[in-house]
């Protein structure tokens, strides 16, 4: 468990997180997601006892990070995976790690074996590509066998099996019980991976919530409706406390499900030609919530064309 | 891979863990991650290569132009001469075994297994001191050893580790000579960037000889003589060659022990309390 109290970490004028709070729990996929210079990494620091916080805390399993004996078994980290020297071979710089937490040599022959660099082992890691760089920093969190592991951007630069080969990867590490967090500022990669998001912008919490139910509280999901009785059916639903758009002859509908509008439906007789439950992409959700709080941003009307309207910021509990 | 492939792989080492001796660890950890780089051994080699070659060498020309020379040579003293290229490689050693952690990143590795600063930044203290000392001392034998068979090999006066002087000054600037890798280290520590902490440790090794004798003497006695290396070189040399730019050894050497502890004492507490 990975709790996250009030955290603030300010550098001069600039505050890189602003008074966050969120708890990470065991058994699942946790992703940590927010537009790049959202405070993500910086949180991970602190969190790792590398950064100290401006105030507040972050602790794991009820302690700070540095009060931990034997840290390596109880979190994994990889913060930056090229972070190695580059004239160690790939067994040489998990010595080292290892031998540093007091773990066994034996074990680095294991953990290169999970991530599957056992044939480049005694390779310079100088010669690695992004994606070797990638597991062995995977090898590295997973030296001392720990229940918690934190991951920052480990898709990066890897191919697509790598890819594939990592979501199963963590998707399994939370099977066994034990604590996932990842940061992505890519929306789309964690649809894939994770089971529960908690979202930030500008070092402040945005939502914290499953995915099924970020997608879901986003105003891009509406239903469309169909029906040669739409204009008696329109003032039914809005009475029932939906929004109602027009577009072509189809009604697109908000504020309510599509088991309910099709009850309505039945209820007063109309007839229905199509009830068409539309998602918003997670990215789409994503870039609306997100909306404004982008350090830089680009374009902004090119963030505007994605998804219109701008959503207040919700917490989302569950 | 299935989950029970992950568990089989993983748990059977809990209980494995040394927790106990957290300091041997460290200690071990930076060792090991010293010893497995070959940059290590080649700079290490460089320095001592290049001291005993420059010692030898000056060897050969003194004795073959012997008959030009009007004024009496010290033999121990000229043996000495290759000791500053020593110097100079080994305090690169010592700003590269921070500033290398730093410009790769994996000073967030070392913290990350070892977040407690005090015993990362002793176990480094601990390792380039020792190493230094070893070369240190190895380096001056040698080119003491090769200096007094090339003298003799040339008919020129020679010395050996039986006279006191010699003794003192060979083993003295061995022992000496890793003053200036410790605050390479520091700097490194304090600049977080290898031509920084190159640069100043360098700079501050320099400065008597960029200043010259060519300065008035109250400036030798008053403010040269503050500088670390005159510091060291009033315990080490002063026996037997003096200028007005050293002390009495005992107070040339709280010169350079004041010097050592502010920037070792800087270093450690910029070590602490920064962000990584």
């Amino acid at each position: 468990m990975i709790e996250v109290k009030d955290l603030t970490k300010r550098y001069g004028e600039t505050v890189a997180v602003d008074h966050l709070s969120f708890r990470v729990r065991p058994g699942v996929v946790t992703g940590f997601l927010g537009p790049n210079g959202a405070g993500k990494t910086t949180t991970m620091r602190m969190l790792l006892g590398l950064d100290v916080p401006t105030s507040g805390e972050v602790t794991v399993n009820g302690r700070s990070y540095r009060h931990i004996p034997a840290p390596m078994c109880e979190v994994g980290a990889l913060l930056d995976a090229k972070a190695a020297n580059g004239g160690h071979t790939a067994r040489q710089h998990l010595a080292w790690i290892a031998r540093a937490g007091g773990i066994p040599e034996s074990r680095v022959a294991s953990v290169l074996d999970l991530v599957g660099l056992t044939e480049v082992a005694g390779r310079r890691v100088g010669g690695f590509s992004l994606g070797m760089y990638q597991r062995l920093g995977i090898a590295a969190a997973m030296l001392g066998d720990p229940d918690i592991l934190i991951l920052d951007e480990p898709v990066n630069g890897l191919d697509p099996e790598g890819i594939r080969w990592i979501r199963g990867f963590l998707q399994q590490l939370a099977a066994e019980g034990r604590t996932v967090l990842l940061s992505s500022h890519l929306m789309s990669e964690m649809e894939a991976t994770a089971d529960h998001i908690v979202v930030i912008g500008r070092g402040r919490l945005i939502a914290d919530t499953s995915i099924a139910e970020f997608t879901r509280r986003s105003t891009g999901s509406h239903v469309r409706v169909v029906s040669p009785h739409a204009a008696r059916f329109a003032p039914v639903l809005q009475g029932a406390g939906a929004a109602i758009s027009h577009e072509e002859h189809a009604l697109i509908v908000t504020g309510l499900e599509a088991d309910r509008i099709g009850a309505l439906a039945a209820e007063h007789r109309f007839e229905l030609h199509e009830l068409a439950p539309r998602r918003a992409s997670l990215e789409a959700a994503f870039m609306e919530l997100t909306q404004g709080s982008q350090e830089y941003q680009g374009a902004r009307s090119a963030a505007t064309a994605v998804a219109p309207g701008v959503l207040a910021p919700t917490r989302m509990e569950n | 891979m299935t989950t029970a492939t992950i568990s089989a792989n993983t748990r059977r080492m809990r209980g494995a863990v040394n927790r106990d001796t957290r300091f041997a660890n460290t200690l071990a950890s930076e060792w090991l991650k010293l010893a497995t780089l070959r940059s290590t051994y080649i700079t290490l080699g460089l320095g001592y290569l290049l001291s005993v070659a420059t010692s030898a060498i000056v060897g050969i020309a003194l004795g073959s132009t012997r008959d030009t020379w009007s004024g009496d040579i010290s033999p121990i003293t000229a043996s000495m001469v290759g000791t500053v290229f020593g110097l100079i490689v080994y305090s690169v050693f010592g700003v590269l075994t921070v500033s290398r952690e730093y410009a790769s990143g994996t000073m967030r590795l070392t913290l990350t297994a070892t977040p407690d600063r005090r015993q990362v930044f002793l176990a480094k203290l601990t390792l380039v001191t020792a190493i230094v000392t070893v070369a240190g001392v190895a380096t001056t034998v040698s080119m003491f050893a090769i200096s007094q068979a090339v003298f003799s090999a040339t008919g020129m006066p020679t010395a050996s580790f039986t006279d006191g002087d010699a003794l003192h000054m060979v083993l003295g600037l061995g022992l000496a000579m890793p003053f200036f890798p410790i605050m390479g280290m520091a700097f490194g520590m304090l600049l977080r960037s290898t031509a920084g902490g190159i640069t100043t440790a360098l700079g501050l090794l320099w400065l008597p000889q960029i200043f010259g004798e060519f300065v008035p003497t109250w400036f030798q006695e008053h403010i040269l003589s503050l500088l670390p290396s005159n510091g060291i070189d009033s315990v080490t040399v002063s026996h037997i060659e003096s200028t007005p730019a050293y002390s009495a050894p005992l107070l040339g050497a709280a010169i350079a022990a004041a010097w050592l502890l502010a920037s070792v004492g800087a270093a450690y507490i910029a070590f602490q309390r920064r962000d990584a």
